[in-house]
């Protein structure tokens, strides 16, 4: 959005404070979500408990078409919505709440960096598998998509949807490489996370950071989600660290809630099977 | 030892050897690893290859894609990275993921979607690099597919007009540009005093911004108000490529294909009807004397 309406948004932000009935809204959890919007959902779970932000979670079957961009997940809070992590952590900000001020400029240039490096690799690799897997697509994604919705429409739609992510894949030249390929890439980005986590407990070492948040969203989906083959969780269980990052955040943030029905998303590292 | 390489790329102008980020970043690695590549840049002969630019090729070979190439560089023990700590590799990826998602739609749109940096520079300059009838098709190729990439991954609601995604883009490069610099500090490269694999990317990215002469330059004029890194592209061009730059201008440059560049440039520039159908009556006269001189009589 101009400079100006993204001013004007945040001066609205700051008038008020955080109310107690902010939602957030997601796909239905048992039947219909994928991997992508799950990791998304998670990150952005993670980020709002980080910040000691109050937030239920309702799980709708159209979240997708309500959300502002088209992209879940998304938050109400108030008479705002904002739908993905980058503008939902902007909008936090204004109410001024931050995890990452206590940042130097180079530390919050590799925050930024590192965030994208989990976009433009987790993120689309997970898309691929979901979406240009012949295999994934019909077994599992293509059930799932449709699943609220009646025949054909379940049908059009996941078609509808897979022909939009086939061409974004195209444009970015994702649409080339093989399987193989993809998960050599996500072993790499996997490795680079490893790496930059070392042995801290957080990646700029004593806080939490929205990149916590972004890459305990993600690397937990993976992990927890039963997929055709077990090769992606495998290469990210590759790296212990983290694995132990994980369960350390799952443990610190997830743990009281499991009494909440309106599910926080797996709480316990059981496998949810995502196999019809 | 190691078999002969050839680098495939653009050329270059305005003191860059090629114009193309892709290939830039290929050439900067291989001057900073010390790889003998040959560079073969491409001119208007129907051999060099065209789609999938650049491309290496030894002996049998053919590598395309840039992160393909160093990886193939490396494993022949070009390695400008072998003085990394592995936080430090891990910050290479990030922040050449950082530069394809912020910079990359930014750039494109400078050099292939902004309409009057595409007609009057962008344009003439590859039509005249590649032979005739495809000229006229494969600029247009290249400037539809760098719109799609942008429209694809960057313009869904609620950005719904061009000009709304077109200043996001702006936005997101300049906060970028400007991460890049806090980054660089006063260091001479990003990583201590030996440039790495990061370097030739954000070298790669920076330079066509920073050199090539646009008629619509507002990235040009952020990049210019961040003194370090143009002294970071202006330090790589004179220490690794002042052999080359002086060079590089191609030595054949006849006659005929200057007027066909000027004659492009004209047709671009002037939108008159009767100007265009006066250019092209001059084009076909000069077509047919050239025939005419040259085909030989078929009366003895």
């Amino acid at each position: 959005m101009s400079l100006v309406a993204e001013a004007f948004m945040n001066q609205l932000a700051a008038a008020e404070p955080w109310p107690e009935n902010a939602a957030l809204y997601q796909q239905l959890k048992e039947d219909q979500i994928l991997l992508s919007d799950n990791a998304s959902s998670l990150a952005v779970q993670a980020f709002l408990q980080m910040c000691n932000l109050p937030v239920r979670v309702v799980c709708r079957a159209n979240a997708e078409y309500m959300s502002p961009s088209g992209k879940v997940p998304f938050i109400h809070v108030g008479n705002q919505v904002v739908s993905e992590l980058g503008p939902i952590v902007q909008f936090v900000k204004a109410k001024g709440h931050s995890l990452s001020d206590g940042l130097d400029e180079v530390q919050k240039a590799e925050m930024k960096a590192y965030m994208e490096l989990v976009n433009n690799m987790l993120l689309t690799a997970e898309l691929y598998l979901q979406w240009c897997d012949d295999v994934t697509v019909e077994e599992i994604t293509h059930p799932r998509y449709g699943s609220p919705y009646p025949w054909p429409l379940n049908r059009i739609l996941a078609y509808q949807k897979q022909w939009e992510i086939r061409r974004k894949m195209k444009a970015i030249g994702w649409a080339g490489k093989s399987l193989e390929q993809v998960l050599e890439d996500v072993d790499q980005c996997c490795q680079a996370l490893s790496q930059r986590l070392g042995t801290q407990p957080y990646f700029f070492n004593k806080q939490p950071t929205e990149l916590d948040a972004l890459v305990f969203g993600h690397l937990f989906t993976i992990l927890t989600t039963q997929l055709t083959t077990d090769e992606l969780s495998e290469k990210v269980k590759n790296y212990g660290n983290l694995t132990a990052f994980c369960r350390r955040i799952e443990q610190q943030y997830f743990e009281g809630h499991d009494k909440d029905n309106s599910g926080t998303a797996a709480p316990r590292s059981a496998k949810r099977s995502l196999l019809r | 030892m190691a078999a002969p390489m050839e680098l495939s790329c653009w050329g270059g102008d305005w003191g860059l050897p090629s114009l193309h980020p892709e290939s830039l970043t290929v050439m900067a690695y291989a001057k900073f690893s010390g790889a003998p590549l040959t560079v073969n840049t491409i001119n208007n002969s129907w051999r060099t290859p065209k789609g999938d630019v650049p491309v290496l090729i030894s002996e049998d070979i053919v590598i395309s894609q840039p992160a393909k190439i160093l990886n193939f560089l490396r494993k022949q023990k070009y390695n400008a990275d072998y003085e990394l700590s592995a936080k430090q590799g891990a910050d290479t990826l990030a922040y050449i993921a950082l530069l394809e998602e912020k910079l990359l739609p930014a750039l494109l749109h400078t050099f292939w979607v902004e309409a009057e940096n595409y007609c009057s520079v962008t344009k003439p300059w590859f039509a005249s690099r590649i032979p005739f009838p495809l000229s006229l098709y494969l600029p247009g190729k290249m400037s539809r597919e760098a719109l799609n990439r942008i429209l694809l991954t960057k313009g869904g609601p609620p950005l719904y007009s061009l000009s709304e995604v077109e200043a996001q883009i702006y936005r997101d490069a300049k906060e970028c540009l400007n991460l890049l610099s806090k980054r660089l500090g006063t260091s001479q490269f990003f990583f201590g005093n030996t440039p790495t694999t990061l370097d030739a990317f954000v070298f790669g990215f920076l330079a066509p911004v920073y050199k090539v002469c646009f008629p619509r330059v507002q990235l040009q004029e952020h990049l210019k108000q961040l003194p370090n890194l143009c002294r970071f592209c202006d330090d790589i061009l004179t220490c690794y490529f002042r052999l080359t730059v002086s060079g590089h201008s191609p030595s054949g440059q006849d006659t005929a294909d200057a007027n066909l560049q000027k004659l492009t440039q004209l047709v671009n520039k002037e939108s008159n009807l009767i100007e265009k159908i006066r250019l092209s009556l001059f084009l076909c006269r000069w077509m047919t004397t050239f025939v005419r001189v040259h085909s030989t009589p078929l009366e003895s």
